[in-house]
């Protein structure tokens, strides 16, 4: 799954036009994630043109995110 | 209207594609609503803001003085050596908008035509009947209790996003190398000469360029696109991905006219530059504008091409009110104007793009060194063969690359 910072977030919705997955939208004034739908293809991450977008392999929600992670 | 529908058509984005959608429908006398997910019209701005004034002029609309920053006569392009050629003619004219107002213009004119438009109102899916055909979406106000709104006539100009094209089947989801992701500043002072300058590079921006907009009041928006599957930056978390800001201010620094200048507003964005859609409508619904990837595939500029696809499937989607039939073989019509009207000058723009990104900065030194003026029109209108000559005439080695370019 992927997290996103939103405070750093410039809502460009590049990330879900790349998205295969249909994984992100925008809702209201930010994006929303299913991480359920996400296949970690990381390709949000690569495009994303405020780098607020981190992949963490194999996470399926927050409760599997290091204690690290946003 | 027939009594079972609520609309006679529902147009997914308030952008340039769907306000003129709506301006054209409406005026002929569908019953159209628009809704934007945003909470206002034309706000966050996502791009270089840059219009030609054949675009407006064909639609016949006098621009408001509001709706644009500042007037452009062409433009100016930058080998990588610092070499530049300017492109200055009747037709490289045009404006850099202020796009919060020109978006809400191009709305408010589809509105005072009889269109309903909603804001922060957002299209969470597709209504379908039995037999699979969209008969209207389900909506949701500010995040809202769902709301389910019902039309024969689905229209998906939502922009990049186009997450109601996907549920309709389209294919709309994006490459990485089919797009450019660009970063932007606002800046403020600059002094500039009304042109938009292009700056080429493989260094400075890989498979893209840097671009200045000229603004009013000494302002312009300075930005870069690369392109998306360019691994020039370290991205969160370590993977390698294509960063564009670092290599923005990079440039800003190195530019004795930008380096002091403020900056009055950061944006961004992921912009197509690839091929339209292969299909553009299916029963009951349509694509146009970016959301069917409508745009310039040498700069990623879709705004004319925006306002020309909602003209034109509106013109289609009348004709298919009047028949009250939504059916694919009618709605096709719109498909195959769109394709013969704009196709070809796109597909050409694609041809030069890739072949662009394939030039070393050295051999676009020669190749901007050795080009007119006159060239560029050849160049852009898709007539290749007598400016590769003669660039061919100085470095014939560039032929394996220019070889991209045959019909």
């Amino acid at each position: 799954m992927i997290t996103i910072k939103h405070d750093g977030c410039i809502f460009c919705v590049g990330c879900s036009s790349v998205c295969p997955a249909n994984a992100i939208e925008a809702a209201g004034t930010r994006m929303k994630t299913y991480p359920e739908r996400c296949i970690d293809c990381g390709l949000c991450v690569k495009v994303c043109p405020a780098n607020v977008i981190r992949m963490y392999k194999g996470a399926k929600s927050e409760k599997d995110l290091p204690p690290e992670a946003e | 209207m027939t009594a079972k529908y609520d609309h006679d058509a529902i147009v997914i984005g308030g952008g340039p594609a769907g306000s003129s959608f709506a301006r054209v429908a409406a005026g002929a006398g569908m019953d159209v609503l628009v809704v934007d997910k945003r909470k206002e019209i034309g706000v966050p701005v996502r791009c270089g803001e840059g219009l030609g004034s054949m675009d407006m002029l064909k639609q016949g609309l006098g621009l408001p003085r509001a709706c644009y920053s500042t007037e452009i006569e062409g433009a100016k392009v930058y080998a990588p050596n610092g070499k530049s050629i300017t492109w200055k003619g009747k037709d490289t004219g045009g404006w850099v908008l202020e796009r919060k107002f020109f978006d809400k213009w191009l709305c408010e004119l589809a509105v005072e035509k009889g269109a309903k438009v909603h804001t922060y109102t957002r299209a969470a899916g597709v209504i379908k009947d039995a037999k699979g055909r969209p008969q209207g979406v389900r909506l949701s106000h500010g995040g809202k209790e769902p709301y389910d709104v019902s039309a024969p006539l689905i229209v998906s100009a939502e922009g990049m996003e186009s997450m109601i094209a996907r549920e309709l089947g389209f294919k709309t989801v994006h490459s990485l190398y089919d797009v450019d992701t660009c970063y932007e500043y606002e800046m403020k002072p600059y002094d500039h000469e009304n042109l938009i300058e292009i700056f080429f590079g493989n260094k400075a921006a890989p498979r893209g360029y840097v671009w200045i907009f000229p603004k009013a009041d000494k302002k312009a928006n300075v930005g870069i696109g690369i392109g998306g599957m360019v691994q020039n930056g370290k991205k969160q978390g370590g993977l390698m991905g294509a960063d564009p800001k670092p290599l923005l201010d990079d440039f800003v620094k190195k530019n004795a006219r930008l380096k002091d200048a403020s900056t009055l507003l950061d944006f961004g964005g992921v912009i197509s530059v690839g091929a339209p859609i292969d299909e553009f409508v299916k029963d009951g619904c349509m694509v146009v504008g970016t959301a069917a990837k409508q745009v310039d595939p040498i700069h990623g500029g879709g705004i004319g091409l925006a306002i020309d696809g909602g003209v034109m499937a509106a013109g289609t989607a009348i004709k298919a009110h009047e028949k009250k039939d939504y059916s694919k073989a009618v709605l096709m019509e719109y498909d195959s104007i769109w394709r013969k009207e704009k196709g070809p000058a796109l597909s050409n723009h694609l041809k030069l793009r890739k072949v662009l990104e394939k030039v070393s900065d050295d051999d676009l030194n020669h190749v901007i060194g050795a080009l007119a003026k006159e060239d560029l029109d050849k160049v852009m209108a898709g007539d290749f063969a007598k400016v590769a000559a003669k660039v061919l005439a100085g470095r014939p080695q560039m032929i394996g690359v220019l070889r991209g370019l045959a019909p």
